[in-house]
């Protein structure tokens, strides 16, 4: 009998030699289709028995979103999308379930990377590092910078406590800042070891920093719009190292322009790469371009969990990191 | 008897009821003068301050923010305490100042949180190519000219000098799962080193992915890093400095950086400040702060409490609380 059919769809850099070793169990293509149009003829042509795919965040700039029109091209055979990335936004979850597809995502190898990322953030925003950056290029050495805010003794509002939130929690601490948190459900005293867990009101309403820890989907769509910002301190910080789009871009925009929100800290966008203006011009904020797992270390670690996982798909007809929607529903 | 009088140079911005209310125990003078040649002039018989016992130094004074032989020659006999706002005091000829039974004290412990927090963002920012994300973006480049970077947890942090601020940044790069080893004049108790093995400063030198420096200014510590010390340093280091400018031999680092032998750089110090080497300000790799330590509301409201606290108690009991190592044979 013949290997099952695994395809790339994007790039692997660090983990060529662990995906070769797939070659053990599975028949090994790399897609060339060149956009969607040829990616869902090639689905009935040379990848009509592909069985699981290894996809990454890039290669949704051939493919598109993996949305229900698209997963009515898939082959019956395609039984398993491991995404390179812990957020999987960009695949609709509900037609793969319908379809008998799993998804697996990356959780836990993606956790301190981002934490740090995040870390940095609400310190550059307590700190004015922006500011103190800007001004000694511009020759002013510190004289533009205004006084800031140390992050000891501060009330942190992580929303969101999966395993990054949790690794945010760990360095918060770490600087003198006291945590709690807004999750779907209360964690295990285990988990959120010591994080006092709140209503999201409640959360918004006490948290000198908040931090957005939570994944994009339909339900959680601007969860930080307007309404929310009128909840918050006068003067707090938000860090953002989600989605973009959990936060209402223009809406915080009014709210820094208003003084509600004294800094932020941002490295993701609601249309990204385009940042809104009133960002870009805002000396006070800190920017980074999605960075939050560019090092050589992670992106190694994670394209070795999503091998691993096409690897379970394929000897034993389940994923490893079954995302939380499915395993929700009970249905693999 | 007229009360003894204490002198300000500078300003204080942050606890001046408390410094209002030392004036039942002196007569409180904000100098304003400009120039130290005018200032040596009030010193003298006859001049203005010419019975001082105390002086509230800050190093944003106009005249005075430099305390050299010359001007500690015009001090009078009554003048036997320097209460300086600041942890580091090398803008103070602390010798000249012995030899004429003039006892110096600093701020070390209030600097601690702050200039530790700095430090930390610093490493995590060299490591993790901070700076060339953030110009990349603001160039409309996104992320694609910031090339793949490190994450700290496993990295080996060296920390020269192990006093409050080096054990302060232990305690959060411990957070980030780095593991910390350290240089000190002496090797520290167990309860203070917290675990951090004691190196030579060679060993440092050679096992350390990550050197901070943490050390004061002082003769001996002039240019300590230099072109010998990056010599004996791992490919690929990263280097941070919170401490002075002239830790390090600037030049020398702006080599090394150009050569490769230092990865990367995050400095709040140079050794001309504000002047810069032009090598650090063309190179996006460095994240470059213009001494920003301890900017903060809430650290120089402590740092300002503490040099009225040591003031006090000169005043009351002849004693300083936070005497300096070389004036502390002055104090039994």
């Amino acid at each position: 009998m013949s290997k099952p059919h695994v395809l790339l769809l994007g790039d692997i850099t660090h983990a060529k030699a662990e995906w070769e070793a797939l070659s053990d169990v599975a028949t090994l293509s790399i897609c060339d289709s060149g956009n969607r149009e040829q990616f869902i003829k090639d689905l009935k042509g040379k990848y009509s028995d592909v069985v699981a795919v290894f996809r990454t965040f890039k290669s949704v700039g051939i493919t598109g979103r993996i949305d229900a029109e698209l997963i009515k091209e898939f082959p019956p055979t395609l039984k398993f999308v491991c995404h390179n990335g812990a957020g999987y936004d960009q695949i609709d979850v509900e037609p793969c379930s319908a379809a008998g597809i799993q998804i697996s995502n990356c959780p836990s190898t993606v956790d301190d990377a981002t934490a740090d990322v995040n870390m940095m953030l609400i310190l550059g925003a307590l700190r004015n590092f922006n500011q103190a950056a800007v001004g000694l290029r511009r020759g002013e050495w510190n004289s533009t910078t205004p006084l800031a805010n140390d992050p000891e003794g501060k009330l942190l509002g992580i929303v969101g406590m999966g395993g990054i939130g949790r690794a945010v929690k760990r360095r918060a601490e770490a600087f003198g800042m006291t945590v709690q948190y807004y999750n779907r459900r209360e964690l295990s005293p285990e988990l959120s070891a010591g994080a006092k867990y709140v209503s999201f009101d409640e959360l918004l309403a006490t948290s000198d920093v908040i931090s957005l820890n939570l994944p994009l989907n339909a339900n959680t769509r601007h969860t930080i719009n307007k309404a929310a910002f009128d909840k918050m301190k006068d003067g707090v910080v938000i860090a953002n190292t989600a989605r973009g789009a959990v936060m209402d871009e223009a809406a915080l925009v009014e709210a820094l322009e208003s003084g509600k929100v004294k800094s932020c800290g941002l490295d993701v966008f609601e249309n990204e790469p385009t940042i809104h203006e009133g960002l870009l011009k805002n000396e006070k904020v800190m920017l980074l371009p999605h960075v939050g797992t560019l090092t050589y270390e992670t992106q190694k670690k994670m394209e070795v969990q999503v091998i691993d996982n096409i690897r379970a798909a394929i000897t034993s007809a389940k994923v490893n990191t079954l995302v939380p929607e499915q395993v929700a529903a009970g249905i693999f | 008897m007229s009360k003894p009088s204490v002198i300000l140079f500078g300003k204080i911005l942050h606890a001046y009821p408390e410094w209002q209310e030392l004036s039942s125990l002196a007569t409180l003078v904000e100098d304003t003068t400009k120039t130290n040649a005018e200032l040596s002039a009030k010193f003298a018989p006859g001049g203005e301050y010419s019975s001082a016992v105390a002086i509230f130094h800050t190093h944003s004074a106009a005249a005075g923010s430099t305390i050299n032989a010359d001007l500690i020659a015009s001090f009078p006999e009554t003048l036997k305490y320097i209460c300086h706002h600041g942890a580091g005091y090398d803008m103070i000829d602390v010798h000249a100042a012995a030899k004429r039974g003039i006892r110096v004290s600093n701020t070390p412990g209030s600097v601690d949180d702050a200039t530790a927090d700095v430090n930390m963002f610093l490493i995590l920012s060299a490591l993790r190519n901070f700076n060339q994300a953030l110009v990349g973006l603001r160039r409309g480049e996104w992320n694609s000219t910031t090339p793949l970077a490190h994450d700290p947890e496993l990295k080996t942090l060296g920390i020269i000098g192990m006093g409050g601020i080096g054990r302060a940044l232990k305690k959060r790069a411990e957070a980030f799962d780095m593991k910390v080893i350290y240089h000190n004049r002496k090797p520290l108790s167990e309860e203070l080193s917290g675990g951090a093995e004691y190196v030579s400063f060679d060993e440092l030198l050679a096992r350390a992915d990550v050197l901070s420096l943490n050390l004061p200014l002082n003769a001996a510590t002039k240019h300590i890093i230099n072109k010998d010390a990056f010599a004996k340093m791992k490919d690929g280091v990263v280097i941070t400095n919170t401490a002075r400018g002239a830790v390090i031999d600037e030049a020398a680092l702006v080599d090394a950086l150009a050569s490769g032998k230092v990865f990367s750089a995050g400095l709040d110090v140079f050794e001309e400040e504000p002047v810069i080497h032009p090598g650090l300000l063309a190179n996006e790799k460095v994240t470059l702060l213009p001494h920003i330590g301890t900017h903060t509301l809430e650290s120089r409201r402590k740092m300002e409490l503490q040099v009225l606290k040591n003031l006090k108690s000169a005043l009351t009991s002849g004693l300083l609380v936070d005497i300096t190592p070389e004036s502390a044979h002055l104090q039994k």
